[in-house]
């Protein structure tokens, strides 16, 4: 296989976007990242979209072919790719195969999600039509609700306690008070939205024990970056970061059906072979973006991606392991749960910001040294996962 | 009285719930119907106030239950405090209304 470079990278401000339609997030995003490459009119081969569910959210369908139309990149080849909120993630994957592979030199990917067209409710039942529609959906199930089933277990198994979710809260959106692209940028206290006799109004419970503050917003947005080779990429002014592993692993449909539901095993297995593609440790890891999309996540794949032992992320977290300038920076850019989560958009995001991380381009909460970045895409509730491991070459 | 139907695997023994076509641990493809027993213990549980549309209801309490006969599947709870491990009933009733039609499913009570 050849090596993968990612030459640029771009996104939009995830936030509530009334004004934008899906096509134009993206296509924004797109000609941030091609510019950020500087391969000026060079033709981009092919290029892939993650995104989970415009057909639903905006009633528009075959996207990726709407995309390069918009953007003038006809004949290059286009596919738009879904896999639940994984669909960034997966995009990132079908995109780096295509230069690996030699099937194309510069590929476009792009990941975007516009959810807020639609009511909370509606968004909410959308999003849990990825649950097994006999055994989960038709009894309410939502993604906090299986998020919620599963932190109860993992507090009770680990001894994790709500202090610790609000730990991650609170360091996630203290991040994403530098990060200009973050959804939510308000600093938050563990009084505020935990100990305070009015803290179950600031944070109400969503799917207990889970609360508002535990959950990433709802957001739409896009993010995009180019790859090309390294053949290509030793002309271009920017440092030449690479994607050197990739994994991904899938688990059962429902929740309940895993011996022990505690254990993330796509998580697990997607990291192996990320770090084993890559021939790194996770030891060897200076930055990582994990998939937050509920606190409680952000600490359980801490442990099960390899970055700590089971029952230690939470100790990591009390001792600012995780924070900008501790031993190992988890979501600088604030994660999903301050940077937002326009699901098809995330996967894409990460590799945005561990680009920005390697390059040493991320302004005020830039990771020092970082030379070797990981990221985690969670899809369903942990049923299809990507782990990508990235390094500085120069 | 209505239930679910599971599935054991005719090679291994393995319970599933729902329906896959080859089973989950040997991938034999042979399987007897099965019910799960009246009764069953709390795995784990969460209380939902932010429903998705077409439910119009909050504190909704979902958990997950493991039969006497080693059948699990998720349900809706009517219970006052849930505590995990706690001995439940199961019932079957109108969960959720899809495009007009009622749509049943399993309910629990404290046993
Ligand atoms: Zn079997």
């Amino acid at each position: 296989m050849r090596p993968v470079v990612v030459a640029g990278a771009g996104m939009i401000p995830f936030e509530r976007r009334d004004e934008d339609t899906l096509v134009d997030m993206m296509a924004v995003a797109s000609l941030k990242a091609m510019d950020d490459a500087g391969l000026g009119d060079r033709a981009v081969d092919a290029v892939y979209v993650g995104n989970m569910a415009s057909g639903l959210f905006n009633h528009q369908v075959s996207v990726a072919s709407a995309l390069v139309d918009r953007l003038s990149l006809m004949p290059a080849a286009a596919d738009r790719i879904e896999n639940g909120p994984a669909s960034g993630g997966s995009a990132m994957k079908n995109g780096f195969l295509a230069v690996a592979s030699g099937y194309a030199d510069v590929v476009l990917v792009v990941g975007g999600e516009k959810m807020r067209e639609v009511i909370g409710p509606k968004a909410t039942d959308i999003v849990a039509a990825m649950t097994h529609p006999q055994a989960e959906y038709i009894y309410g199930v939502t993604l906090p609700a299986l998020a919620g089933l599963f932190t109860r277990l993992y507090m009770e198994k680990y001894g994790v306690t709500r202090e610790h979710l609000t730990m991650v809260a609170i360091k996630n959106q203290e991040n994403g008070l530098l990060n200009p692209y973050a959804h939510i940028r308000m600093k938050i206290t563990m009084e505020g939205v935990l100990k305070h006799p009015q803290a179950h109004i600031n944070s109400p419970v969503v799917a207990d024990p889970l609360h508002l503050y535990d959950c990433c917003p709802v957001s739409d947005g896009s993010a995009a970056v180019l790859l090309t080779t390294e053949e290509i990429a030793k002309d271009l002014k920017k440092p030449i970061v690479t994607i050197d592993g990739v994994g991904q692993a899938t688990d059962t449909h429902t929740v309940h059906e895993r011996s022990d539901p505690t254990e993330l095993k796509a998580v697990i297995e997607s990291s192996k072979k990320a770090f084993s593609m890559a021939n790194a440790k996770p030891k060897d890891v200076d930055v990582a973006e994990l998939h937050d999309a509920f606190t409680v996540l952000e600490i359980a794949e801490s442990e099960q991606a390899g970055f700590f032992p089971l029952g230690e992320g939470a100790k990591a977290l009390e001792r600012g392991d995780t924070r900008i300038g501790g031993k190992l920076p988890i979501n600088p850019s604030g994660g999903l749960k301050a940077r937002g989560h326009p699901v098809g958009a995330t996967g894409v995001a990460q590799i945005v910001e561990l680009t920005w991380q390697l390059r040493g381009e991320a302004g005020e909460r830039q990771v020092k040294k970082a030379k070797t970045g990981f990221s985690l895409n969670f899809g369903g509730f942990g049923n299809n996962v990507l782990a990508f491991v990235m390094r500085r070459k120069s | 009285m209505n239930t679910i139907t599971a599935y054991k695997c005719k090679q291994c023994g393995l319970v599933m719930y729902p329906h896959h076509f080859r089973c989950l641990k040997c991938h034999a493809r042979e399987f007897e119907e099965i019910t799960p027993s009246e009764k069953g213990k709390l795995l784990t549980y969460t209380i939902v106030e932010q429903l998705p549309w077409g439910i119009d209801e909050r504190g909704r309490v979902l958990g997950v239950v493991e039969f006497d006969n080693g059948v699990k599947a998720l349900g809706v709870l009517h219970v006052e405090n849930p505590k995990m491990g706690m001995k439940l009933k199961a019932g079957w009733d109108c969960v959720r209304v899809i495009g007009g039609e009622e749509v049943y499913g399993l309910t629990f009570q404290a046993a």
